[in-house]
């Protein structure tokens, strides 16, 4: 039983810790509440789907086509639609729910509402001490782990990274040190959004795929964020695992309550917040002038 | 600027013939507005079932209504319920006051038709559901018969007889288990989604499956639209469950069979799964949702009746793909709405209903009656049992839905076993046997 | 006689003097002329289904900007207040029988209970923090609405509730009367001087506390009254379909709320009430084109805010109008002076 709940725990928040990180950085970097984060996980999805069942290509190669192909329209839609309003916070915010809505009635447009889905990548299951874990799921847990350790290489051991880290703590000032701010945003938003589109390559052979399939994830994804304390990587990512085990004990324990597990994980963050307002690991507010 | 303004009036000019102008041409026709979610699967079986009968009537010419024939307009009102309350109920108001419909078919998230259904009856429209099943919608015309009893309903029978249909699945796959894997005592897990019309049902299932000689391994309840239930799968498998009765009318169907088939996990899926009714299953769940079991309407070569085949086939050549029940509007249009209009001899919606409610009409899936509550007032709710409807319970065996109930059932001890045409044995998940047979 | 004669002309020199003289204020009141003459002209029910659903989102969509607009604390979860006002009422009317009038200020009152409950939490959040937290509320209580579907339905809502009244043109005037009244209530506070306060604490919450007044508190009254509002609008709302269900709690009731006030153009009560006057009729029109109404929703809303980003009605507004440069007294923009103090305006 523990080990059910420990287990099914971990693989859930590693699905919300692959979408967090992604999500993280960018607020992080740019201040940029990017609410269509999921629908290009979405996006994703479909790109797969196409690939894979219309097209015929192998599903690993379909992937690594979709991440590229989703972080291109990424690219386009925050050149074309956010960078232009950036100094509006509120703007922005709305401007990402707008894309996410358009991206999900064109998705609708071309493939209907009908659920659909893309085939694993492996397939097949492991018993680890009589509990069953498909072979899928292990990979997204093994997956979340590289990214974060690939993140933190990148943002820790390169130049590019060094830029990145230098923008999140003080724009302005990066700005003046000689640094490209808008083209470091631009990189993290690329970098950002192929992690989202990732995402959905390696989570989305377990569930099902449909237009409004974004709405849950970034739902549950905000509150990771939030309880791990906004733009903070690490924070993201202890947070995906509590709200994950959180989750799982719901289930395990609340058998008639399993559709509460959302609202469970969503008070959790709340009463988080009630004790540290800026979240498990975000910097403590500055008064802003 | 200017140019923009004259291009902006005549499309101005043109909306506004289009809405005004619309009405006009229906003085001689019999309009009938098919309401439902259209770009879902939902709304898609309520249109095509409409045309389908619409063509055909008016391929022979129309419905005779007094001395003369007219012919059947269909409307397309896209309620757009699964996303918004509003446009469902705009979309009501839009066909019956700008489109002018005489009578409405579909419908079928319960919360949007439950407000549907008080507009159609506000402006007295004979209201014929063909998609949700929650008692409520039929005990309101027992309640306040002269406001709704224009409604009726088409398909799905009421939540009460899809539960009890499900348990006469549950017993005789519970038998079938019992009889080749010598399993002393078959232990059910409930899941169910978190769903008004569900609970009745999982409240029903909980005190029946001890009477039926099984045993309850536990009650799950996930989202209507989880997307991960390996968590609630481990723990039924944990729980030991040899049977699972599902009760899904969302996504979560596809997601927990899918994972379910994935993990092998050692249980039959036996119940209802909308998603499972549905030709796409099988690509939606990657082939994992093999052997998995579902209450259905209709399924390639199974036949109620003489009507049967003719319609299913008639529907796959043209739309290649099995009925769903929202595709019923076909039964409620053809064999229901016209012959009562040919019968009473007129459009008059309280002179129908007087008709209607006391006929009985065949069917593809089966005899429609129209039911009485204990206190005998009128509850414009379908008659359940062999002889009526009884709808199929069909499994899908390696990448085809075959029909495996009715197969030699008896409704009570004397009754005569009924067999549907076309229907196959139902066959156990290889992975079951392997892990019970000893 | 002679009286009423000097009442009329006085009413008269106002209305040359204080509306005439601006363009936006001749439309407002041809805006107040225009729907509350509508039915004299039209009885069309299903168009006075629409612009009675309009009004009702209007004022949702107002009371929005009265919180997140002036005071700056962006909710994403407005949908909570509308569900609760709509609950409430629901509930109230079904089981203890009080008529709309009665139910639909209660459950305003208990959309204000939850306005302070949600608000007492959320003090101490800022920013996009709040945004997220907020969020959340309406997801939780639906998750209590479906765990009690004994009290609330369950998916089915709470249904067979009273009408609002018993015809169409009189449910118009009630919401629609409604809608004018509250909304300039609305207006009236965001001009008072709480309204400067709250918009004070939008632009420097600091400096606000800084010149000792207790911020916490106003926030806590800009928490409240918006949700009176806002629960209003919920309980005419299930009064006028008749049910009410967990949509009113839905994620994208919340968003679609937002959407209309950044549309209309925030901290001016008047963009949003605009902003769904244009856009909920529009998006209705647009069923001739079912499967681009949402896309193409969408697409106007990147595109205003690509051009306009302080939203559609104030940027009309500017384009028609100009502000003394002198005295901050607006001004057609086809004059040359100031209207008042004279100053050339360029």
């Amino acid at each position: 039983m523990i080990i059910d709940i420990i287990i099914s725990g971990l693989i859930n928040g590693s699905v919300y810790a692959l979408l967090a990180i992604g999500f993280s950085l960018i607020f992080g970097v740019a201040r940029i509440v990017n609410i269509a984060h999921t629908a290009f996980y979405m996006v994703a999805s479909y790109c797969i789907y196409y690939a894979t069942h219309q097209m015929g290509v192998h599903p690993v190669l379909a992937m690594l086509v979709a991440i590229g192909l989703v972080t291109l329209i990424g690219l386009i839609c925050y050149k074309l639609f956010i960078d232009p309003i950036r100094e509006h916070e509120a703007a922005v915010l709305i401007a990402t729910i707008a894309l996410a809505i358009a991206m999900q009635e064109i998705m609708l447009l071309i493939f209907t509402g009908d659920f659909l889905s893309v085939p694993a990548l492996v397939t097949g299951y492991l018993k680890i001490f009589e509990v069953k874990i498909a072979y899928q799921q292990l990979l997204t847990f093994a997956v979340a782990l590289l990214i974060l350790a690939g993140v933190w290489a990148l943002l820790k051991k390169t130049r590019l990274g060094l830029a990145v880290r230098s923008t999140a703590q003080d724009r302005e000032v990066a700005n003046l040190m000689g640094m490209n701010e808008s083209r470091v945003a631009m990189m993290t938003m690329a970098v950002s959004v192929g992690l989202a589109a990732f995402a959905g390559a390696v989570v989305v052979p377990l569930s099902v795929v449909h237009p409004h399939m974004w709405m849950h994830p970034l739902i549950m994804m905000m509150a990771v964020v939030v309880l791990g304390g906004l733009g903070s990587l690490k924070g993201s990512f202890v947070g995906a695992y509590i709200l994950g085990l959180a989750e799982s004990l719901v289930v395990f324990l609340i058998p008639m309550g399993a559709f509460l597990k959302g609202s469970v994980a969503l008070s959790i963050m709340i009463l988080v917040l009630l004790i540290r307002p800026e979240g498990l690991f975000g910097v403590a507010f500055e008064e802003e002038r | 600027m200017k140019r923009f303004g004259f291009v902006l009036g005549v499309l101005l000019a043109v909306c506004l013939v289009m809405t005004i102008g619309s009405p006009a041409w229906g003085a001689k026709v019999i309009k009938i507005g098919v309401i439902g979610p259209m770009k879902f699967v939902q709304g898609k079986g309520h249109w095509n079932g409409a045309t389908l009968a619409a063509e055909e009537i008016n391929a022979k010419g129309g419905i005779q209504v007094g001395k003369k024939k007219m012919k059947i307009e269909l409307v397309k009102a896209d309620s757009n319920e699964f996303l918004s309350m509003t446009d469902a109920t705009n979309a009501m108001e839009l066909a019956i006051t700008r489109h002018k419909v005489d009578f409405l078919v579909g419908g079928f998230r319960t919360e949007a038709v439950l407000a549907m259904q008080d507009i159609a009856m506000d402006y007295k429209k004979i209201f014929i559901g063909c998609g949700a099943a929650h008692p409520k919608l039929c005990t309101r015309v027992a309640q306040n018969y002269d406001r709704y009893k224009y409604w009726f309903r088409g398909t799905p029978f009421n939540s009460m007889y899809l539960a009890r249909t499900c348990f006469i699945h549950m017993a005789t796959v519970g038998a079938i288990l019992k009889k080749m894997l010598n399993i002393p005592k078959v232990k059910v897990a409930i899941v169910a989604e978190k769903a008004m019309w569900v609970d009745p049902m999982v409240a029903a299932a909980k005190g029946f499956i001890p009477k039926m000689g099984m045993e309850v391994a536990g009650i799950w309840r996930p989202s209507a639209v989880a997307t991960d239930v390996t968590a609630e799968l481990s723990a039924i498998q944990r729980a030991g469950a040899h049977m699972i009765f599902t009760t899904f009318s969302s996504s979560v169907g596809i997601t927990f069979a899918r994972q379910a088939g994935e993990l092998k996990i050692p249980a039959a899926q036996v119940g209802i799964n909308v998603e499972a009714q549905k030709d796409g299953f099988w690509d939606a769940t990657e082939g994992m949702g093999n052997y998995v079991m579902t209450m259905n309407t209709y399924a390639r070569g199974v036949e109620y009746n003489e009507l049967t085949a003719p319609f299913v086939d008639k529907y796959i050549k043209k739309f290649a793909e099995v009925p769903t029940y929202t595709a019923d509007t076909y039964a409620a249009i053809i064999y229901t709405l016209a012959p009562t209009i040919e019968e009473a001899g007129t459009l008059d919606a309280d002179k129908l209903v007087a008709v209607l409610e006391n006929r009985e009409c065949m069917v593809p899936s089966g005899k429609i009656r129209y039911t009485k509550d204990t206190e005998g007032r009128h509850l414009h709710d379908l008659k359940w049992g062999p002889g009526y409807l009884t709808s199929l319970g069909t499994q899908w065996q390696d990448g085809k839905l075959k029909g495996v109930w009715p197969n030699r059932w008896k409704a009570s001890k004397d009754a005569p076993e009924i067999t549907y045409k076309g229907i196959v044995p139902y066959k156990i998940a290889p992975w079951i046997i392997d892990k019970y047979k000893k | 006689m002679a009286i009423a004669g000097f009442y009329l002309r006085r009413l008269y020199t106002i209305f040359k003097g204080e509306v005439l003289v601006l363009p936006s204020r001749v439309v407002v009141f041809l805006f107040f002329l225009a729907v509350l003459f509508l039915p004299i002209v039209t009885q069309d029910p299903y168009l006075l289904r629409i612009l009675i659903l309009t009004s009702i989102f209007a004022i949702l969509a107002a009371s929005w900007d009265l919180l997140s607009g002036f005071t700056g604390q962006l909710n994403f979860g407005h949908a909570l207040f509308f569900g609760v006002g709509a609950y409430t009422s629901a509930l109230l009317n079904l089981h203890a029988r009080i008529p709309p009038s009665g139910s639909i200020p209660l459950g305003a009152l208990a959309a204000v209970l939850a306005g302070l409950i949600i608000g007492i939490p959320c003090l101490r959040l800022r920013g996009t923090y709040l945004a997220l937290t907020t969020l959340a509320f309406p997801i939780i209580l639906m998750g209590i609405v479906f765990a009690i579907p004994s009290i609330t339905g369950g998916e089915l809502g709470v249904s067979g509730l009273d009408r609002l009244s018993r015809s169409r043109v009189s449910d118009y005037y009630i919401t629609v009367v409604l809608m004018l009244g509250l909304c300039t209530i609305m207006w009236k506070i965001t001009d008072s001087n709480t309204g400067v306060i709250f918009h004070a604490i939008r632009e420097d919450e600091l400096a606000v506390r800084t010149a000792g007044i207790n911020t916490t508190r106003y926030k806590l009254l800009a928490f409240s009254l918006s949700g009176f509002f806002a629960g209003i609008a919920g309980g005419l709302y299930a009064h006028f379909m008749r049910i009410a269900g967990p949509s009113t709690l839905e994620v994208s009731m919340s968003f679609t709320v937002v959407i209309w006030a950044v549309f209309g153009g925030i901290v001016t009560i008047y963009g949003p009430v605009g902003a769904v006057f244009i856009l909920f009729p529009v998006l209705e029109f647009l069923r001739f084109w079912p499967e681009f109404r949402m896309l193409m929703f969408a697409v106007v809303i990147l595109f205003i805010l690509l051009y306009m980003p302080d939203g559609l009605l104030p940027w009309l507004r500017d384009k028609i109008e100009e502000e003394c440069p002198r005295c901050k007294i607006r001004n057609v923009a086809t004059r040359k002076t100031c209207r008042v103090c004279t100053a050339p305006l360029d």
